[in-house]
């Protein structure tokens, strides 16, 4: 919008030196979208709304009873996230008629970008009135530019309605700045068949520690060949989920990193270690070898978020040998669990709202509808945060892929005993970092000097 | 540079022509306020103008704004440092990984730049040998590479080196390799598969300039050579590439520019992986700039630093290839 605007301009400029500078004050209709946004802006009334859609705003009276007027959303994913926002418009409009969701496909690293860039320009009447936020870069976002968001607290949603590890990466200083979506719980899948086969069940892994999972994982290995788990290299989601399932971070408190000397990470990664050097787990070195060491039955575990669970049944011939449960602990960590998380996302409201609507659309959908959770579950596979949501039958019924397991009602489960993870402002940085050490700390290098050097890495990219 | 080469000549062509045009008495002109010299001269500022103006409202004020950039600090507000060169300092004494990017980006050129030239040249000297057969095929096939999506080659790459990859296939079936390599994972060769796929995607571009270069060569040298007793190995030493040299400059220069702004290579085949061994200084200046809490004033510097860089290697170039004088 901005480098049309800035064409348009160009553009405008270009005829003004011709010298056919009449046109300039016309109010033709029949212009194109792009100059017609240029002159809006210095001739249009206060009307705020500066949508280059040509849906024309006649009802913009929000003081009627129905609510009215036009919503745009942005956000990723088409099968998944779209489809939800979709869903929830169609509930809303039920109720309200007059109210139309503009729902805009843009990929996580674009709005990124978009925010970064209005917040530098101070572009802010570009941006959305609503737009999905991961989770891992909410307070990063809300911190750098408080400018960008509005905050929940006069939306009216419940928030005590949500598991509180989730609603927590988008709270800053005891204010609400997100309504949690997208369900981040991890879960540890496996190929039951292949399991049986090496003498095991799902029982076998179900409440364990790491450690009793590297010797099943070399046993299985060694009566047949599979390993039992697989990750992309380079990338630290793996140590990420066991500190969080112990309810460490990477920062304290105060957001300072706290990688050096860190006992959990120590752990976590020494675990990690003996994962990969013992073939239990295997590294692949992209997120497509990832995803088909899986689909094509070379590695018979994922652990991970349970978003992964679409890419599981892109097997279909797989249908009935899955099956999951909750992760291994760590051992010896104080505060372990067996729940963790990975990833996520959250709708943010941003300043540019019309907030009213925004609030009411939200709080009666993706914070107070059933039926919104009940129509989006059994199609996209999307799980409700919100807890209300999972009392529904629909989360009861058995899953035929999954072995005839109720793995959606188990997975809310699992979403509500996840300790809290502090992310702060850095955490990209810090994972980064961590991800650095991991690599040359698996080529023999020292843990405690690599940590040492993640820590000054960080410290040096909040310097 | 086709603007900056191209501005002294339009007045003086105005110059040129001017002497075809003596109809008139020369009193007349210095009754006005101008010189007719000075008319003359005005009519080609004056053509000049435009183009000077965007350039300058285009490029110019950008850069200078950018370079005002790299002066600040601050994650949303920015401000001027306090030692107004911070960021400078903080660039080349306390950043780790800006000195190894800078390493990897130079590894690049040096063993990139030179071998893809030579092949470069050696290709189209053969592609314009006049009794080749099928030359326009082999000519488009060589070229094609460069008209490839980045992405789209890039994901080919990286299926092609994945660790049970064609290449692996292949190397392991010939018995060349005893195990697969994991290439996109061990850095040397990371490194390697970057420098390959550069090799495959740009030296087909290069030849098509030394191609025109040698196309515009006045056969009766190449005569005058091979009357003179010289074999084609000496033709092509001592005749070809002397008067090839003002083209061998031009992509020299393009190439280095070209490299130490590489990005898709880094950013789309290896991720900068792994742990930043294969990153370039431009993928960091974009993580730094949009990945991590941005810092747009030390990208910024990044930015200068790589600019002074290309400067100065194109100086080097210049000062050692350019023999007009």
């Amino acid at each position: 919008m901005k480098q049309s605007k800035l064409a348009a301009l160009l553009g405008a400029g270009l005829l003004l030196g011709l010298g056919v500078a009449a046109c300039g004050g016309s109010d033709d209709k029949t212009d194109a979208s792009d100059t017609a946004t240029a002159t809006e802006t210095s001739e249009a009334p206060p009307a705020e709304e500066t949508s280059d859609e040509p849906v024309a705003p006649e009802t913009e009276d929000t003081g009627a009873a129905g609510k009215s007027g036009e919503l745009t959303v942005w956000c990723w994913d088409p099968a998944f996230n779209l489809y939800a926002m979709n869903t929830a418009a169609s509930i809303y409009q039920q109720t309200n008629p007059d109210v139309t969701v503009n729902v805009v496909e843009v990929a996580w690293d674009d709005i990124q970008t978009n925010l970064i860039t209005y917040a530098q320009s101070g572009a802010i009447e570009e941006l959305p009135d609503i737009f999905l936020c991961q989770n891992n870069a909410f307070q990063k976002n809300v911190i750098n530019y408080p400018e960008l968001f509005s905050t929940y607290t006069d939306s009216g949603v419940d928030f005590s309605q949500y598991p509180q590890s989730v609603v927590d990466y988008s709270v800053i200083d005891g204010e609400n700045w997100g309504l949690p979506f997208d369900n981040g719980a991890a879960i540890a899948a496996y190929r039951i068949d292949v399991l049986e086969e090496a003498g095991y069940t799902l029982d076998d892994f179900t409440d364990i520690t790491w450690s009793q999972y590297l010797e099943m994982g070399k046993d299985i290995k060694a009566k047949t060949g599979h390993a039992l788990l697989s990750g992309q290299a380079g990338a630290s989601d793996m140590i990420m989920m066991m500190l969080q399932s112990a309810g460490a971070s990477l920062f304290d408190s105060e957001g300072n990193p706290t990688i050096a000397g860190n006992d959990v990470l120590l752990k976590s990664i020494d675990m990690y270690k003996q994962l990969v050097d013992a073939g239990v787990m295997e590294e692949y070195n992209s997120w497509d070898e990832y995803i088909a060491s899986f689909v094509n039955g070379d590695v018979v575990g994922v652990i991970n978020g349970c978003w992964i669970l679409g890419s599981i049944q892109t097997a279909a011939d797989q249908s009935g040998k899955w099956d999951l449960t909750n992760l291994p602990k760590l051992d010896d960590v104080e505060g372990a669990t067996n729940y963790s998380a990975n990833g996520g996302s959250s709708w943010a409201i941003s300043a540019n709202a019309d907030y009213e609507l925004a609030a009411d659309f939200l709080a009666s959908t993706f914070a107070g509808s059933t039926e919104l959770y009940d129509s989006i579950l059994p199609s996209s596979g999307a799980l409700a945060n919100w807890l209300p949501a999972a009392a529904s039958s629909v989360y009861a019924e058995p899953q035929p892929y999954f072995n005839n397991d109720a793995i959606y009602a188990k997975i809310v489960d699992y979403a509500s005993k996840v300790p809290s993870n502090n992310t702060g402002v850095y955490y990209y940085e810090g994972r980064d970092a961590v991800g650095t050490a991991i690599t040359d700390i698996l080529s023999g290098g020292d843990p405690e000097t690599e940590l040492q050097e993640a820590q000054e890495e960080t410290e040096f990219a909040m310097g | 540079m086709s603007q900056a080469t191209k501005s002294p000549q339009e007045p003086a062509k105005a110059a040129k022509r001017a002497p075809a045009k003596k109809g008139k008495p020369p009193k007349r002109a210095k009754q006005g306020l101008l010189g007719l010299e000075q008319k003359r001269n005005l009519t080609g500022w004056t053509f000049l103008i435009p183009a000077a103006l965007l350039i300058t409202v285009m490029s110019f004020w950008p850069m200078f704004k950018a370079f005002q950039l790299s002066l600040q600090i601050g994650k949303n507000k920015l401000e001027y440092a306090d030692p107004l060169w911070y960021n400078y300092v903080r660039l080349f004494t306390k950043d780790k990984t800006f000195i190894l990017t800078m390493k990897n980006t130079f590894l690049y050129l040096i063993i990139q730049v030179p071998i893809m030239l030579v092949l470069a040249l050696i290709l189209a000297y053969l592609l314009n040998k006049k009794d080749l057969r099928c030359r326009a095929l082999f000519r488009t096939a060589i070229f094609l590479p460069c008209a490839i999506s980045l992405v789209s080659y890039s994901m080919v790459f990286r299926t092609m080196f994945a660790k049970e990859g064609l290449v692996n296939d292949v190397l392991v079936g010939l018995n060349l390799l005893n195990e697969p390599i994991n290439w996109l994972n061990e850095p040397n060769a990371a490194r390697a598969v970057i420098i390959l796929g550069l090799l495959w995607r740009w030296t087909g571009y290069n030849m098509i300039f030394y191609l025109a270069g040698l196309q515009n060569l006045d056969y009766a040298t190449f005569e005058a050579a091979k009357i003179d007793g010289a074999g084609p190995i000496q033709t092509f030493l001592h005749v070809t590439i002397p008067q090839l040299r003002p083209m061998i400059l031009l992509t020299a220069i393009m190439s280095t520019n070209g490299t130490l702004q590489l990005f898709d290579e880094s950013y789309a085949l290896t991720g900068g992986g792994p742990s930043h061994q294969t990153q370039t200084m431009s993928h960091y200046l974009f993580e730094v700039s949009f990945k991590n809490n941005s810092n747009f004033g030390y990208a910024s510097a990044i930015s200068f630093a790589i600019l002074v860089m290309v400067a100065v290697l194109a100086l080097i170039q210049m000062r050692v290839g350019d023999k007009r004088d």
